[in-house]
């Protein structure tokens, strides 16, 4: 077997005052996330989920263990690697759509003629081609958040990182979204980590999905996710669909009960 | 504003000023009181022709100048550190709440005591009235920085430098213009203060004798030159804060 992009390895990360009657949020986290894979992880509130993506991002380092993406641990954000998008879109105010996606860029000091090329190529694959020039408040919130998947792509990094990032946004917007997410996925080829709270979101869109337990936050399954590609939408009212949502909500509703 | 709109305001104000002007040639006003628009005109033309009302004026300007200058720096150091530092502000905000409550006017006497009745005085005064406005939007400037947009650049491998210059000057800039406006507003206030209550030149100090001798018509129309002053540079101010603080706009 190749060996894999990202690699989570006995990762244990606690809060608190010195460790001292601390909140154990993920304990002994295993994950081999090969190249290529659209990954979802789902699991119940303040499981963790979030906490692991930070892991991943380099925002935070565990408590025990470590995480390596293309066999270099990460202990700081990797910025050409790993590109981050959150909840909100969290575009610059003050800043016009292209120069958000270039943005990063920026920071890495590349040419401002460059930078825009690549960003105009961005906002182009993200369907934004023609709205360059908006500010963030002249956009609506699911154009805002194209502008964040453009910003995460434009260093064409290998790993994209998702914190619920649909979860913002009205049923609609949400699905056009996941399909959006898709085509550009299937165009880009990169490996993607989608955290989620909606089964069927992390279902339809990701060839695998993890279940976390309750606090601590520990793998309690890991589904292979064999439906065709390319997703259809007819797909979500068929029975493997429905079989594999059920297996998840199992975990989930056992959890959430307690 | 709209330009109907604009036209109504400027009607109003052109009819007050007519009524104003009738009512003393009607002789229903008394004019030694509140002389007519048009000797006031005259008085602020003839003003403006004699030397030491200039000179008056620029030790105004200079000592207002100065205090701004010195007040801003020094009081967005001060916010910041407040604001920044863990520790020091718990400490020493509720001083600077406190003391931001507190009228100015009446530390006078002891800017007096310490500095005598000079320019020196007059800055110091305006500095001190001004500061604790520039302080407190300081801090309110710091606390407007979205946190997430921190945690975004980092996650784009910003430096600290970076985060200074891309998200938090940007992000603070509405805000510090508009404490820096309204510190001038008290920065002014706080300088002509000075120089009515004691002072041996500035725009201040002849308004407090015309006064005193009832020479009215001076009186007002050094009130005239003030406001305008003022006004021209509060907008000037505003404009900058407008242009700058675009993107706050909501649509």
């Amino acid at each position: 077997m190749t060996r894999p992009l990202v690699a989570i390895r006995g990762v244990t990360q606690r809060f608190g005052v010195d460790g001292a009657a601390g909140v154990t949020a993920l304990e002994a986290i295993d994950l081999d996330i090969p190249d290529g894979q659209f990954v979802s992880v789902v699991g119940p509130s303040g499981c963790g989920k979030s906490t692991l993506l930070s892991l991943v991002a380099g925002l935070r380092t565990p408590s025990s263990g470590a995480v390596f993406c293309d066999g270099e641990p990460i202990t700081a954000p990797m910025p050409r690697k790993v590109g981050v998008i959150f909840q909100e879109a969290n575009l610059l105010p003050w800043l016009s759509a292209i120069d958000n996606v270039a943005f990063p860029l920026k920071l890495r000091r590349v040419p401002k003629a460059e930078r825009l090329e690549a960003a105009a190529r961005m906002l182009e694959l993200t369907g934004l081609a023609g709205f360059e020039t908006r500010l963030p408040h002249q956009l609506s919130g699911g154009m805002k958040q194209r502008v964040a998947i453009a910003r995460g792509l434009v260093q064409n990094p290998a790993v994209l990182l998702m914190d619920e990032p649909f979860a913002s946004l009205d049923e609609q917007t949400r699905m056009v979204l996941g399909d959006e997410l898709l085509r550009i996925w299937s165009e880009t080829r990169k490996t993607v980590l989608f955290v989620t709270h909606s089964l069927n979101e992390a279902v339809y869109l990701a060839d695998r999905v993890v279940v976390l337990s309750a606090r601590p936050g520990r793998v309690v399954d890991d589904v292979a996710v064999d439906l065709p590609r390319p997703r259809r939408f007819a797909m979500t009212s068929g029975e493997r669909f429905g079989m594999l949502k059920d297996r998840i909500w199992q975990h989930i509703k056992h959890a959430e009960r307690r | 504003m709209r330009r109907h709109e604009r036209v109504i305001v400027a009607a109003v104000v052109l009819g007050l000023f007519g009524l104003w002007e009738t009512l003393v040639r009607l002789e229903r006003l008394d004019a030694s009181l509140a002389p007519a628009p048009s000797t006031i005109l005259g008085a602020l033309v003839r003003l403006l022709e004699r030397p030491e009302v200039l000179q008056s004026l620029a030790v105004t300007a200079w000592e207002v100048v100065a205090a701004f200058l010195i007040a801003v720096p020094v009081g967005l150091l001060i916010g910041f550190s407040l604001a920044e530092i863990p520790g020091l502000g718990g400490l020493l905000r509720p001083l600077v709440n406190f003391l931001f409550g507190v009228p100015k006017s009446i530390f006078l006497p002891v800017f007096i005591l310490i500095f005598g009745v000079s320019i020196p005085q007059k800055i110091a005064f305006g500095v001190f009235t001004t500061i604790f406005v520039v302080i407190m939007g300081g801090i309110a400037a710091v606390q407007s920085v979205p946190r997430e947009l921190v945690t975004v650049s980092r996650v784009y491998g910003a430096t600290r430098l970076q985060i200074i210059r891309e998200i938090y000057l940007p992000a603070m800039a509405p805000i510090l213009l508009e404490s820096a406006r309204l510190g001038m507003v008290f920065n002014i206030t706080a300088v002509l203060l000075c120089e009515i209550y004691g002072a041996r030149d500035g725009i201040g100090y002849r308004i407090a004798a015309w006064g005193e001798n009832l020479q009215m018509p001076q009186l007002y129309a050094a009130l005239v030159i003030v406001a305008a002053a003022a006004v021209a540079v509060n907008e000037a101010l505003r404009l900058v804060e407008a242009r700058l603080g675009a993107w706050r706009q909501r649509s």
